[in-house]
């Protein structure tokens, strides 16, 4: 029988960051209490005996890989609100001979835009204001906003050609996280936690971190469904590590409770649920014991992730300024970093704001300003860690955004709608070549002349690095076999390494 | 096919299927088609063999037996009935060539020998098919005869301890009394028995004591919050529309009705008409408009941009999802885009289904208000009461207006009293002091200067500013108003000191927004857009060196007839310029003072291009005097002696100040009426169409609204509506509904249903584990008038439910899920359960049914991190007091970010239908137990509940603690390790008062103070412990 149609029982016999527990008994209890017994070698119910080459384990509900990883981890950065990438990376220099001229239909070809624009007499075409360059040895042309990234630029596979169907923020970016416009499918990382879980059974498989936006900004919302579970069991719902309070949510003992004292009343609760077990021989309750000794242990190894103080001057120089604030994008760069050293699995880090409808350039100047930096730190840093080889790095929005002007356009400013139908995103390290920019838009950066990459392709490839199979990491639920990329999704392989 | 005549072999095959590989199998027996066979070709076949027509390869179908046996191109037929070795489709299994390899390597999927094993047997056996069980209305089977071991109480027992008897298994011993109680009342209320309850069941010798605390539970109201709280799931209930801004959206009535509908026991066909079309029930009372909201619980959007088309289809869709998936366990979502894979459900049926849903009266945008419409008002009686009250006052005030109208004599003034009404007069409203009420402002502040030494234009004095750059003076909230009519110019007199001229001068005013200017000279001052009223050019400065007067027209600055300004200001671009009187040129009455004669008001009015005056009203002005009838001269006179009159003002405006506190008043009570979302459909249907793939912008056909072929056509004489829809539902002949809900309410008491997948009844759900048990109950479900609480007393009342949970080793092996049920049942109650019985357990659960949600304990920052500055949800804000100790039911659902302590034990987040949550075990979970100040604080109320009594010993207090939270009294084991935590917690804390003091504090309910902060801290370390023991939060 499929392992996934398997799963499709209630998770009575699972639990959190672990394998089947079904009749455990002590020594596979210390298993999960120091999982790197078995971690090398894990031991499958379903072919008892088999032992699986450890390049192809996995920590979750897939037995085996489906070929060799190029990345261990992923952590994607992910521009909520979707950034333009007419002032990034889609340089197109002939625009400005079509200043305040009209988008020519012959460009359009009736396709529908939104109804935030579709009522305005013209849509005039607003060249970027800011200039671009060719950089590093690929010679890809980044804006001046990016100067950081331009210096990271030969480690960049970037797809100018990415593509969706939303053109509204809360679809569109249901969709590239989830596969579906319509709230309740599992979230990529939630697929991922369920599918390989993660070696760290300290720390939850897939960590979400939110970024502390500069005041007065006006950010779209975000969707607890954007890392949730949907029908899969919610344990593999994305954990978002919080930058003030607890990193994680209810973590530190009540006020006036020490340790010590937490120890104390945890022995006695261990005690007790023992004595129970013995009397009822339920597994379940063994699952229990494991249950409160893990949430000890991220009592110590939370606060110890979250602690910066042990990074070099060099290292934080490195970030910026702002990355001893925690919550900053800056920081929070340094703890996916951090994150990706623990072998969580899937670390996604938001940073909202680029929507900017109007009066685009100051605004996207002053979020460079600060994602710029950092972003290109995360890279160098892996690099020079030896980690950027098995990490794959990911930025992007939802969609992007439109040539021509929202609203009023005059040589300094203008404004841009949402664009689906070609924007740019790029990945580094684990998996993927590095100085590519891959695929080609029209002289509008309206349409795909060459090589789509459709959101699901996207996904493929990125499971695809990870070792699996985007059409066979599957869920059964409702009778169907169900999967992150729908029934859609080619990898990209050209950008492969 | 009748599922009673197959059930008897389904007994044991599904063991194999179902129980795992330590269950073995009689192979005597012939292979069923449908419990068997089915499943696999489904899985592995029917994707391109199956209903779907489009998707279908080789001309080959497997779910009919015409499509099986066809004669294929191939010269094969895929099923030689009897002949394994000569059906193409066994031989294709066999086969090791990829390119005739079936399934296809590309599938991902291959079958076992077992699976290969089963379908050669099932084709050598004849290859009967037939359809799928639960297409097929279900009769009535016979219950088996009562087995000699295990307690049979009802025909359930003697479904279950057949199935037992023929797997060799025993059923359990009966739970103990103690275990009874708590089970069997978290089950029927979603809260454990208090230690009253406990010792009253204990206490009571009668042979029915059991029977007597059920149905004393079943009346509890407890009751109908816990029933309503698994529907709730069901019915994708939230306090929030769940997309893109997620504001808050008003829709609790109909929780409250659901909450009602269960404890007064409404029958559940009745039940799922009310919520499917009562709205179209004739006379629908306000209680079935209300019920109505189920389908309004669906996520909506009102994001900017979106398309109207798109959205509205969605909804239908969802709706669709929702409904058959509820009542019919079916996933006709699956045919959205294609023809259904696995069951018999074409695309066009789908979107037959979907034109049922199609109609409703609602727009696309939610608009982000609470209650989009259609909605319904439902006023408390006090209310009503009190909105009569106040349109009575109403009608008495505007009375007293209408009397005193009649009773003012008016004569018409001589015309030299009035003001002309063609003579426009110069108003000056700055001059030596500025106009009452002005607040003065500037960059510096004003400046008046005599004319001593320097110029003045007017009176005693000129006000004056020397500026490097931009400067200004200016005041706003003048009271009484400048008053803007027709053609009105405003002016002011200006010297620009020739020693030292400015760059640029500016006059600007504000009726509400500054945006109206008047500039002279340079283009230096930064504001306004070029050429607009907000920054109209005048042309070059006026000569320096001596008084010019500036005129500005007000129409250039957008000041239009009506207009009334509370500010003024002075601008420059350096230089030294002096002001002096200003004001307009206008034919209004100005500084408070109004028309004495009407004939003078008409003539003002006349020429008017824009006017606050009622159409009818300026209708009668606009006319010569003797054109008009009779009524427009009354008209006429009562409007201007009511409204603009100045001698009658003083008998008038209190009248109309009176009318207008009563109208905010109304107003006010009027907004307090408590608003739900309900159902009602569009005048004209909507046209539906099928959707090519699903797309809402490619229609195909049209379609009319219309069931399944598969299933049941509709009722005679039901309507192609809503209203007819659910009566099909709740129609003996329909064979899913009834199957559905008791499997449902089956899964509640047992953990799993008797369907394990409670949401897919389909080819592709898992087989029933008690087939001929699942049709007895529809069946008795049915026969009984749909009656939920006897369902639920036949369940609670059985020997299968009253047994022992304990489990040997041998029965975790051979049935880990008890799926068979030879124990009672034992697993981790739901997240609301457990927060709800911490509260009852430190005395703090407030009990109060229905109302609107609560905002108990939640870290801070959740909402923040994703919401939308503009969201009304954006930021949290909690409530005090009562609100954070009611049940979890009724706790505040954002759905884009679901309360987090519920969330961590598995509640869904309510977006989409949900009818079977999954059961995790995490270590998040251990901290919401631990750590939450809800928990934290319910233990230290436990803490005080141990500490009241006085005089009692440590080992009474502890044994008190343990008692509340299981039921049961601890073992002396376990009385030692409580004492043994108590005493070293008691230590550390009488070191460390300061620790016990802040440990004390958590949380809002005030503590104790006559109690001794160490001993109570010490005991709030061993409530927590409590509360956090396996068996606390489970139920066994």
């Amino acid at each position: 029988m499929h392992p996934a149609s398997e799963h499709v029982q209630l998770e009575t016999r699972r639990y959190f960051f672990g394998k089947a527990a079904c009749g455990i008994g002590t020594a596979a209890l210390a298993s999960i209490v120091n999982p790197k017994l078995f971690a090398d070698a894990p031991l499958f119910a379903d072919t008892p005996g088999t032992t699986v080459p450890p390049e192809l384990a996995t920590f979750g509900e897939l037995p085996i890989l489906h070929h060799a990883p190029k990345a261990k981890r992923v952590i994607w950065l992910f521009m909520a609100d979707a950034p333009s990438q007419l002032d990034l990376y889609d340089h197109k220099p002939n625009l400005v001979d079509f200043y305040d001229k009209d988008l020519p239909d012959s460009v359009r070809q009736g396709q529908r835009i939104t109804t935030m624009t579709s009522g305005q007499t013209r849509l005039p075409v607003a060249p970027s204001v800011f200039k671009f360059a060719q950089h590093g040895q690929s010679g890809a042309w980044i804006s001046e906003l990016l100067p950081n990234i331009a210096s990271i630029v030969d480690d960049l596979a970037i797809v100018k050609t990415v593509n969706t169907e939303a053109i509204n923020h809360d679809p569109a970016i249901t969709y590239i996280q989830t596969g579906s416009q319509i709230p309740g499918r599992p979230s990529a990382g939630a697929w991922l936690s369920y599918g390989i879980g993660c070696p760290n059974r300290d720390l939850p498989a897939y960590v979400v971190l939110h970024s502390r936006l500069p005041a007065g900004a006006q950010p779209q919302a975000l969707f607890s469904r954007l890392w949730g579970s949907g029908f899969i069991p919610t344990k593999h719902q994305g954990v978002a590590l919080r930058s003030a309070g607890d990193p994680v949510l209810y973590l530190s003992n009540p006020p006036g409770v020490s340790n010590s004292r937490r120890r104390t009343m945890l022995d006695g609760l261990g005690e007790l649920n023992q004595k129970k077990l013995a009397e009822v021989g339920d597994p379940e309750i063994n699952a229990r014991i494991a249950q409160y000794e893990m949430a000890y242990r991220m009592q110590s190894s939370v606060p110890e992730l979250t602690n910066i103080s042990n990074e070099t001057k060099e290292t934080l120089e490195m970030y910026g300024p702002q990355v001893t604030e925690p919550g900053t994008y800056a920081y929070n760069c340094l703890l996916a970093r951090r994150l990706a050293e623990r072998d969580v699995r899937f670390i996604q880090v938001f940073l909202r704001g680029w929507d900017h409808h109007g009066n685009l350039p100051p605004s996207i100047k002053a979020l460079t300003g600060q994602a710029d930096q950092p972003t290109a730190a995360l890279i160098k840093d892996l690099k020079q860690r030896d980690m950027l080889k098995d990490t794959l790095v990911v930025w992007g929005g939802e969609f992007g955004r439109t040539v021509y002007s929202q609203g009023a356009l005059t040589k300094e400013t203008y404004g841009r709608d949402h664009h689906p139908r070609n924007f740019t995103m790029w990945m580094a390290g684990g998996g993927v070549k590095g100085g590519v920019v891959h695929g080609e838009t029209d002289d509008f950066s309206y349409n795909v002349i060459d090589k789509p990459v459709h959101i699901h392709d996207l996904n493929a490839t990125i499971l695809h690095c990870l070792g699996l199979d985007h059409e066979r990491l599957t869920y059964r639920y409702q009778g169907r076999d169900f999967r992150l990329t729908d029934i859609h999704g080619k990898v990209v392989k050209e950008i492969l390494a | 096919m009748k599922c009673a005549s197959i059930a008897f072999e389904v007994s044991l095959a599904a063991l194999f299927v179902l129980a795992g590989p330590a269950l073995t199998r009689a192979d005597n027996r012939r292979v069923d088609y449908n419990r068997e066979i089915r499943p696999i070709l489904s899985n592995f076949c029917y994707k391109c063999h199956g209903p779907d027509e489009n998707e279908r390869k080789a001309g080959l179908r497997l779910d009919t037996l015409e499509g099986a046996l066809v004669m294929l191109e191939t010269g094969f037929a895929a099923i030689v009935p009897g002949k394994s070795g000569e059906s193409e489709l066994f031989n294709r299994i066999l086969s090791q060539d990829p390119a005739e390899q079936m399934p296809p390597p590309s599938l991902g999927k291959s079958l076992t020998p077992a699976q290969i094993d089963l379908i050669k047997r099932w084709i050598d056996e004849g290859a009967t098919i037939r359809g799928h069980w639960s297409f097929t209305a279900p009769t009535r089977p016979a219950p088996p005869p009562a087995q000699p071991t295990g307690q049979v109480v009802n025909p359930i027992d003697q479904f279950v301890l057949a199935r037992l008897e023929q797997e060799g298994l025993k059923p359990s011993p009966e739970a103990d009394r103690v275990a009874l109680v708590r089970r069997l009342t978290f089950d029927l209320t979603g809260l454990p028995p208090t230690l009253t309850e406990v010792d009253a069941f204990l206490a009571d010798g009668d042979a029915n004591a059991y029977e007597k605390l059920v149905d004393r539970l079943l009346t509890s109201t407890r009751y109908g919050e816990h029933q309503a709280r698994h529907w709730l799931d069901a019915a994708r209930y939230g306090d929030t529309h769940g997309l893109h801004l997620d504001n808050e959206r008003s829709l609790w009535l109909y929780r409250e009705w659901v909450i009602n509908a269960f404890n007064r026991n409404l029958s559940f066909d009745q039940f799922t008409i009310e919520q499917l079309a009562g709205d179209l029930l004739p006379e629908a009372t306000t209680e079935q408009k209300i019920a109505t909201g189920f389908n309004r619980c669906n996520v909506t959007t009102g994001e900017g941009g979106s398309i109207d088309e798109e959205v509205l289809v969605r909804y239908a869709v969802d709706r669709v999802e929702t409904t058959s998936t509820v009542w019919m366990g079916l996933t006709l979502g699956c045919s959205v885009c294609h023809d259904h894979k696995y069951d018999p459900f074409t695309q066009k049926e789908f979107y037959q289904f979907y034109a049922f849903f199609n109609s409703f009266a609602e727009n696309a945008m939610d608009g982000n208000i609470a209650g989009p419409p259609p909605i319904m008002k439902v006023p408390t009686p006090q209310q009503t009461t009190q909105l009569q009250s106040l349109d009575q006052q109403l009608a008495v005030a505007r009375q007293k207006i209408v009397d005193e109208l009649a009773r003012v004599e008016y004569v018409e003034p001589p015309a030299t009293e009035g003001i002309s009404a063609d003579e426009p007069r110069e108003f000056v409203w700055i001059d030596d002091e500025l106009p009452p009420g002005a607040k003065p402002q500037g960059d510096t502040p004003w400046e008046f200067v005599g004319k001593a030494d320097r110029p003045v234009f007017h009176g005693e004095k000129a006000s004056t500013r020397t500026a490097l750059g931009l400067s200004q003076h200016f005041f706003t909230d003048a009271n009484p108003v400048l008053r803007v009519g027709e053609g009105d110019r405003l002016f002011a007199y200006v010297y620009l000191d020739p020693a030292k001229p400015p760059q640029e001068i500016m006059l600007q005013w504000n009726d509400g927004s500054w945006e109206h200017r008047a500039v002279w000279g340079e283009d230096v001052i930064p504001w306004g857009a070029a050429n607009s009223p907000s920054r109209f050019p005048m042309g070059a400065l006026p000569e320096a060196g001596g008084w010019v007067r500036l005129e500005v027209e007000c129409a250039k600055v957008g000041l239009n007839p009506g207009a009334t300004l509370n500010g003024w200001a002075f601008t420059q671009h350096g230089g030294t310029v002096y002001w002096d009187k200003a004001g307009i040129v206008t034919r209004t009455p100005q500084a408070g003072a109004t028309f004495e004669s009407q004939l003078a008001w008409e003539a003002y009015e006349k020429v008017q291009s824009k006017s606050a005056v009622p159409g009818p009203v300026l209708e009668a002005v606009k006319l010569e005097a003797d054109k008009r009838g009779e009524g427009q001269q009354k008209l006429l006179r009562d409007y201007f002696l009511e409204k603009v009159c100045g001698k009658t003002r003083p008998v008038f405006d209190p009248l109309h100040q009176q009318l207008a506190e009563l109208d905010k008043q109304r107003a006010a009570a009027d907004g307090a009426i408590p608003i739900t979302m309900v159902a009602a459909e569009m005048p004209a249907r909507r046209d539906a169409f099928l959707l090519v793939r699903g797309q809402y912008d490619k229609k195909g056909d049209k379609v009319l609204p219309g069931v399944p072929a598969a299933l049941p056509a509709l009722p005679q004489g039901a309507a192609a509506d809503r209203l007819g829809l659910a009566r099909w539902l709740v129609d003996p002949s329909h064979p899913l509904t009834a199957r559905v809900t008791v499997n449902r309410l089956w899964q509640q008491f047992f953990g799993t249903g008797i369907v394990k997948t409670a949401e897919d009844f389909g080819s592709q759900g898992q087989w029933p584990t008690h087939p001929e048990l699942l049709d007895w109950l529809a069946t008795e479900f049915q026969q009984s008038g749909w009656n939920v609480k006897h369902i639920l007393k036949l369940i609670v009342m059985s020997g299968t439910y009253r047994q022992s949970s304990k489990v040997t080793p041998d029965q975790v092996q051979r049935d880990p899920e008890n799926l068979l049920l030879a124990r009672g049942p034992r697993f981790r109650l739901d997240a609301e359960v457990i927060r709800d019985s911490a509260l009852l357990m430190g005395g703090l659960l407030v009990e109060q049914l229905g109302g609107r949600s609560v905002k108990p304990y939640q870290p801070d920052g959740l909402w923040e991190a994703v919401g939308f500055v503009g969201s009304n949800t954006s930021t949290f804000k909690r409530d005090d007091g009562d609100a954070l100790y009611r049940r979890s039911l009724y706790t505040f659902w954002k759905r884009t970010s679901p309360p987090p302590s519920l969330l961590t034990f598995d509640a869904p987040s309510r977006e989409t239908c949900t009818v079977r949550r999954a059961r995790t075990n995490t270590p998040l979970q251990a901290l919401v137990l631990l750590n939450d100040p809800q928990y934290v604080e319910a233990a230290r109320k436990l803490a005080e509940r141990v500490l009241t009594p006085a005089g009692q010993t440590a080992g009474e207090r502890a044994a008190f603690a343990f008692r509340v939270a299981v039921s049961r009294l601890p073992t002396s084991d376990e009385l030692a390790v409580l004492l043994r935590v108590y005493h070293s917690e008691l230590a550390e804390f009488q070191s460390d008062r300061d620790a016990a003091r802040k440990l004390l504090s958590y949380g809002d309910a005030k503590r104790n103070e006559a109690l001794d902060t160490a001993d109570l801290a010490a005991w709030t370390m061993v409530a927590n412990l409590i509360l956090n023991l396996d068996e606390t939060v489970t139920k066994e």
